[in-house]
């Protein structure tokens, strides 16, 4: 796949840009979300952890353990907290289990971001809000 | 009508690449797939591409099966090597996942290429016979147990001028036998464990020069097996009659027992999925970051009912099969003894829990630095030693059954099993592995009965001589610089 990014290097963005894999680590409850079903999950590559948002049958697909391919994916906020997610115009798709190694900090969604003064159209790191996920525990 | 499927593959899946190369070569040429087949001599790559267009075209249409074959035996020029390559990587990768009817195909195509002799068709059977799950009985897992064994009772003749392939079955069916004894179930089942118990006996009874060449774990799996009138026999002529087994090499149970079993035979308990990730773990995954991944591990292979029998095939393949370098040991992923540790406690059963505590120190019972690895007996020693202060408990079961083991496990042979674990203890002492006992010798928490026990096996004056280590040797002790972590 091209321009494959690592999760350390995702910048929230208004498009679909986002191509990367990573290994989901936990998930949590499946909820209703208007008409489609919706799950938080605690996912990670070797550089960084994120919160991915998973929606209609993707929460029942995906299980811990699971390794994703996300294509033409989308880290924005969504209802005020900071996911990446397929989105409508992109894909998630499990290409193997277990064989990937991760680290749980920093996560990506636990940054704030502010606009780049110098390019208001840009998001740069601000501050970090928590090492880890505040939402899922660390395993250590 | 081809369905064009050869996996099961889940909602938001990935495509598999296997299936998707042999699935386009069968697409590109599906016309020359039918009678008349074409005269013409392919060039190396359509003949590569005819090979996986027939694989997938065998696989998925079982109505064309015949046509399929005669085609494959008529342009054959390498003894059937790509095309059962094909196969092997397909079998080893993705089995599994393969659908019902494609499995079948697989059957009957392996026994198809059996009968011809084709080249690697050693390495399919391996694989197959790698793809049966110990510990499940759900009915596909026991139509292929039975499947694969009718396919080798069929060919016997076959069979005996193929001594890995033999060899393999019997060790696969004697553990899988273990298992399907304990269980009562029903006609199927019956019929597989008459089956099992006839081949098994078949191969000990006519070709067991051949036995041998599994070493000491055959010992080990037939001991299981003991309950079962026909191996009770066995079993009576082992001890009182070995002449009887017709092999003039062989005069004594203790002449298993120093044979090295080779780590081919541990494989064969473990499926290739469960390989990679076991192997991954003991090669990536640095302390303190395996949590997660055990808990992933235990959820796919050790959750439903009956799995637990597997640990001690695990257990085996960790301390036989699966021997890190230097750099590994040196580095800060997980040692195996760890591992090892987390295993025990996922036992549940007191006989499955005696049986990984077995596998455990098996090796140590026949040790004998001249043919055995210290690679083996390691992760054990490293355990107990690690174990104390804070989880003593381990450290005292383990010796405790350690024990129990030179004075139970063989009564006829009970100096040799004493002398095995003295050479066990000299030699990981001697290289290091451990600086010295006295962890265990003079921790208070465990019974004065069981430290002066260890004593009696411990070489006096190698007790704490530090000065022994070798220069290159220093690297295997480092596997023990962790402290209870796990």
């Amino acid at each position: 796949m091209e321009n494959m990014v690592h999760l350390k290097d995702i910048v929230p963005a208004a498009t679909n840009t986002v191509n990367t894999q990573f290994i989901v680590l936990e998930k949590g409850s499946i909820t209703q979300d208007g008409k489609e079903m919706t799950c938080l999950a605690l996912v990670a590559d070797e550089t960084a952890s994120v919160h991915f948002q998973m929606w209609g049958s993707e929460c029942e697909a995906f299980e811990p353990g699971d390794i994703l391919r996300l294509s033409n994916g989308i880290f924005s906020f969504h209802k005020n907290s900071l996911v990446l997610r397929a989105g409508k115009k992109g894909n998630a798709e499990k290409v193997g289990e277990f064989t990937m190694l991760f680290v749980e900090t920093p996560n990506m969604s636990e940054i704030r971001w502010a606009r780049d003064p110098r390019n208001p159209k840009k998001f740069v790191q601000e501050a970090v809000l928590s090492p880890h996920s505040r939402i899922f525990a660390p395993s250590q | 009508m081809n369905s064009g499927k050869l996996l099961r593959i889940a909602a938001h899946e990935a495509n598999n690449s296997t299936e998707a190369s042999l699935g386009e070569a069968f697409l590109l040429i599906q016309n020359q797939l039918k009678p008349p087949f074409p005269l013409t001599i392919p060039s190396p790559s359509e003949y590569s591409q005819l090979n996986r267009a027939i694989a997938f075209g065998v696989l998925t249409e079982p109505h064309l099966t015949k046509t399929h074959l005669t085609h494959l035996h008529a342009i054959v020029v390498d003894g059937y090597e790509l095309f059962t390559s094909i196969l092997v990587k397909l079998c080893n990768e993705s089995f599994p996942k393969l659908l019902d009817s494609p499995k079948s195909q697989l059957l009957h195509v392996c026994s198809a290429l059996v009968n011809v002799s084709a080249l690697k068709i050693e390495s399919l059977l391996i694989s197959l016979l790698r793809q049966i799950n110990g510990g499940d009985f759900t009915e596909s897992n026991l139509w292929l147990s039975s499947e694969l064994l009718k396919m080798l009772s069929d060919n016997w003749n076959w069979l005996l001028e193929e001594s890995l392939v033999l060899t393999s079955a019997l060790f696969v069916y004697l553990r899988l036998l273990s298992d399907h004894y304990r269980l009562a179930g029903s006609v199927k089942l019956e019929e597989l464990k008459r089956m099992e118990i006839d081949f098994c006996v078949k191969v000990l009874r006519q070709c067991f020069h051949l036995c041998l060449q599994i070493g000491r774990d055959l010992v080990r799996l037939l001991q299981d097996l003991v309950y079962i009138s026909e191996f009770k026999d066995l079993w009576k002529d082992l001890l009182s009659d070995p002449k009887k087994l017709g092999v003039a090499e062989f005069s004594d149970l203790s002449d298993i027992y120093r044979i090295r079993t080779p780590t081919h035979y541990f494989l064969l308990r473990i499926p290739p999925e469960m390989e990679s990730q076991l192997r991954f773990l003991l090669t990536y995954v640095r302390w303190g970051n395996q949590r997660r991944y055990q808990a992933w591990f235990a959820k796919k292979h050790l959750c439903w009912p009956g799995s637990e029998t597997v640990i001690s095939d695990i257990v085996r393949f960790i301390c036989c099969a699966h021997h890190p370098s230097n750099e590994i040991i040196q580095s800060n992923v997980i040692s195996r003894w760890a591992v090892i540790g987390w295993l025990l406690k996922c036992c549940r059963r007191n006989h499955f829990e005696a049986n990984v505590k077995l596998a455990l120190f098996y090796d140590w019972l026949f040790f004998d630095d001249r043919v055995d690895s210290i690679m083996n007996i390691e992760p054990a020693m490293l355990l107990m030693v690690n174990s104390v202060p804070k989880y003593v408990d381990i450290a005292h079961m383990l010796l405790e059954f350690l024990f129990l083991l030179v004075d139970n496990y063989d009564v006829d042979r009970r100096v040799l099993l004493a002398r095995g674990v003295t050479a066990s203890c000299r030699l990981l002492l001697r290289k290091g592995v451990v600086h010295s006992m006295e962890p265990l010798t003079s921790c208070d928490l465990l019974s004065p009965l069981l430290r002066e026990k260890l004593r009696s096996f411990l070489p006096g004056s190698e007790l704490s001589d530090k000065n022994k280590i070798q220069e290159g040797e220093v690297s295997v002790a480092s596997e023990g610089k962790r402290l209870v972590q796990c």
